[in-house]
């Protein structure tokens, strides 16, 4: 193995390999998934009620109703705005005050309430949104209500699915960039003859593959790294986040090496890469379902990477934590380097010879 | 000398081949075959029921009976949105909410079972398990001493999961309650029920999200085919076939028709498959939804023609086809989400098609009630058709 050398392929794949789409892919799926995942789903499976109110008198109830937790509010300027949008079910209901609503209220007059449900909303967010707007009108009448209500709460709350689908994101952020690129870039130079070209000059596979490797490792990391970031996922410490997703980054970087020696074209490639997914991919779902036993993500190779980054990154933990998962990570990626070793002697033998 | 052959039969000949080639790209008819598989399997998986009720538990000194005797008899005819659940004591229902208790009711019947699983209390049988998450455990005496005007303290006991509007609301209620008992009445008049609901009332029959994934399955379906036609296409401009099939009495219009008919007639045929297996056919929606689906299908042949004409490489074919298709698909994600899409999401092709197909399968209605919706969709159709046929015509006249 020749530094030299390696550093010479390095340059090459520097240079050529951002031009691959590959590349685009596996800088733009993470974002793309936080987007879709957190902003889309994050709300479908969680979604809050949503009232919407025009204020026509500056009322006590529209300042009450911004500060209940856990109620979407929107103001709108018309009532016909209001009664539109209640009605296409962008909101789940709509609450028009008067000017002089809340004195109305103070002096008896009871004034109207123009409250409108849509038809479409949840039986469930219609109670929570009528039964809240009528005692936020009780408060600003100011009587004091005849009974006092304590809330005991107990348990332990869970974390929200948008948390639990970090994993799923991490996941494609680590494989894509790790595993699928520097092994597209392998059989891409396999179809395009470059790599039978490269092997017959001192250039010997094992130093192309530590190259592809290296790459894969590097941008694994740095793509696990922004998606933590853009999931607000980084944890409280930063070397012990950095030790696992390297760790994470060198496993799938070795898993893509063995994919791309293994496959004699992108159609080979593609089909390994689909059967395989749900290997890879399976430890994911028991962190959206806690639920589930758990033991059987573990059963998984890549529970082993995963689980990691969710301690130290999601639950705060340290590396006295997981470095069990980090050395049984590692050792399977050891166990992986004769396997990728015998595959790289099969592709030099088929393409030079 | 040669036989005159009809542009038919060579056109015909093309489609043939382009079948037969399908046919033997393993890659292809696997990708197909999984997705048609996947599609169906996550569709039946997914819950086609909405839960909008909240179930609600209850203890209290007996005092309480009318009142939730009443409770129950306006419960019953209609979707209240509230479940209750009675409990012997406080205990027992903070047992069922904190999940060391579990509550079964029959699958028949009102009777109802409370295990106690570390106890060695056997699963009832016929029943099913109900979820608890929050209760209000009312008072001794909290009627009486209510409407004399004494204050007494309601507890309402709920899991740390249970989100803090429905905590809210629960408090609103209790002291809604109290209000009623002491003959507080609102210091605001009500308004007349008929004029509340906007729209059609939907409580209790809700549209699932199974049912509206419907649409999203059907534009991943034709997705799948934009590579495969792609890739086909794509394929046989950089092996330059399409120059061997020229050189025969084969013009480019002839190729071009065959590419349109192959893409049209495969994706048409899965979507058509996939969409019977979900349950979205029936006897007043079928016209309908061919409709929709012919528009789609020749829609996503003709993205795949540009898409085939632009790779250079099954990756690069891949990537311009998810560039082209992933944007296609958003209209079917935002269908899941409550409320208008914004304002992009509208212009985009396919939000008209699906705004059609959610209609027609979950919604019943007819394609009469969405022309507007089938105009634009039918000029979408005709722009982006038009331009991958352009591109195409383009490329291979380069050759």
């Amino acid at each position: 193995m020749s530094l030299t050398r390696v550093l010479k392929v390095l340059r090459k794949d520097l240079a050529l390999g951002p031009r691959s789409p590959i590349f685009m892919y596996a800088i733009a799926l993470p974002v793309v998934l936080t987007l879709v995942l957190q902003v889309a789903f994050g709300s479908l499976f969680a979604p809050k009620p949503r009232m919407a109110v025009v204020d026509e008198g500056d009322s006590a109830i529209t300042a009450q109703l911004a500060a209940t937790d856990g109620i979407e509010l929107t103001m709108l300027d018309s009532v016909d705005e209001l009664k539109t949008g209640v009605e296409a079910n962008d909101y789940d209901a709509g609450l028009v005050l008067t000017e002089g609503f809340d004195e109305a209220v103070r002096d008896g007059s009871r004034p109207l309430l123009d409250l409108f449900i849509g038809g479409e909303s949840l039986a469930s967010s219609r109670i929570i949104l009528s039964v809240t707007a009528l005692d936020l009108v009780r408060e600003v009448e100011g009587s004091a209500p005849p009974v006092d209500v304590e809330i005991v709460s107990f348990g332990d709350a869970g974390l929200p699915v948008s948390v639990r689908l970090v994993p799923l994101i991490m996941m494609y952020a680590l494989f894509i960039a790790g595993a699928f690129m520097p092994a597209s870039s392998l059989v891409e130079e396999k179809e395009q003859g470059t790599l039978s070209a490269l092997l017959v000059t001192p250039v010997r596979a094992g130093e192309v593959l530590l190259v592809k490797g290296i790459l894969g490792c590097v941008l694994a990391f740095v793509m696990a790294f922004m998606t933590l970031l853009m999931n607000d996922a980084l944890g409280g410490a930063p070397f012990d986040m950095a030790v696992v997703l390297f760790s994470g980054a060198a496993f799938s970087a070795v898993i893509g090496m063995v994919i791309g020696t293994w496959s004699r074209d992108s159609t080979a490639m593609f089909t390994l890469m689909k059967s395989s997914g749900i290997l890879l991919f399976a430890p994911v779902i028991f962190y959206l379902f806690p639920e589930w036993p758990q033991w059987i993500a573990k059963l998984f190779p890549t529970f082993w990477v995963i689980d990691p980054i969710w301690q130290v990154g999601i639950l705060g933990k340290g590396l006295d934590a997981v470095w069990l998962e980090i050395v049984i990570a590692i050792a399977i990626s050891l166990a992986l380097v004769p396997v990728i070793g015998m595959l790289s002697k099969r592709m030099q033998r088929v393409l030079v010879g | 000398m040669s036989r005159p052959v009809s542009r038919a039969a060579i056109v015909s000949a093309i489609v043939k081949k382009d079948f037969v080639e399908f046919s033997r790209d393993k890659l292809y008819i696997f990708l197909s075959l999984l997705g048609m598989i996947f599609f169906v399997l996550i569709f039946w998986f997914v819950p086609d029921t909405v839960d909008e009720t909240i179930t609600l538990g209850m203890t209290h000194g007996g005092d309480l009976g009318a009142l939730v005797a009443q409770f129950e008899a306006g419960a019953e005819g209609s979707a209240e949105g509230l479940a209750l659940e009675v409990f012997d004591s406080p205990e027992q229902m903070q047992g069922v909410i904190d999940g060391s208790l579990e509550l079964w009711r029959a699958d028949e019947g009102d009777a109802r079972v409370i295990r106690d699983k570390e106890a060695g209390d056997d699963k009832p049988k016929d029943s099913h398990r109900v979820g608890v998450q929050i209760g209000i455990a009312f008072p001794e005496g909290f009627l009486i001493d209510t409407a004399t005007g004494t204050r007494t303290t309601v507890k309402v006991y709920a899991d740390a999961a249970v989100p803090p509007e429905i905590q809210t609301a629960m408090k609103s209620f209790v002291r809604e309650i109290a209000y009623g008992i002491t003959d507080n009445v609102l210091p605001v008049t009500e308004p007349a029920q008929e004029n509340i609901i906007l729209g059609e009332d939907r409580a209790g029959d809700q549209v699932s999200i199974r049912e509206k994934m419907r649409p999203m399955i059907s534009i991943m379906i034709l997705m799948v085919e934009v590579f495969s036609l792609a890739s086909l296409i794509s394929g046989e401009v950089l092996n330059r076939t399409v120059v061997a099939v020229l050189a025969t009495p084969a013009k480019i219009g002839d190729f071009l028709a065959a590419k349109t008919i192959y893409g049209t007639v495969l994706a048409l045929a899965q979507a058509f498959i996939v969409l019977l297996a979900i349950g979205a056919f029936t006897a007043e929606n079928w016209f309908a939804l061919l409709v929709i689906l012919v528009i789609a299908s020749v829609m996503f042949t003709g993205i795949a023609m540009a898409v085939g004409a632009a790779g250079k490489d099954f990756m690069g074919t891949l990537f311009y086809a998810m560039a082209f298709v992933l944007p296609l698909m958003i209209p079917a994600f935002a269908l899941l989400l409550p409320g208008t899409a914004s304002a992009w999401v509208r212009v985009l092709p396919t939000y008209g098609l699906i705004q059609m197909l959610n209609g027609v399968t979950a919604y019943g209605r007819g394609i009469d009630e969405y022309l507007p919706q089938l105009g634009i969709s039918v000029a979408w159709l005709v722009a982006i058709y038009v331009a991958g046929l352009f591109t195409l015509k383009r490329k291979v006249e380069s050759l």
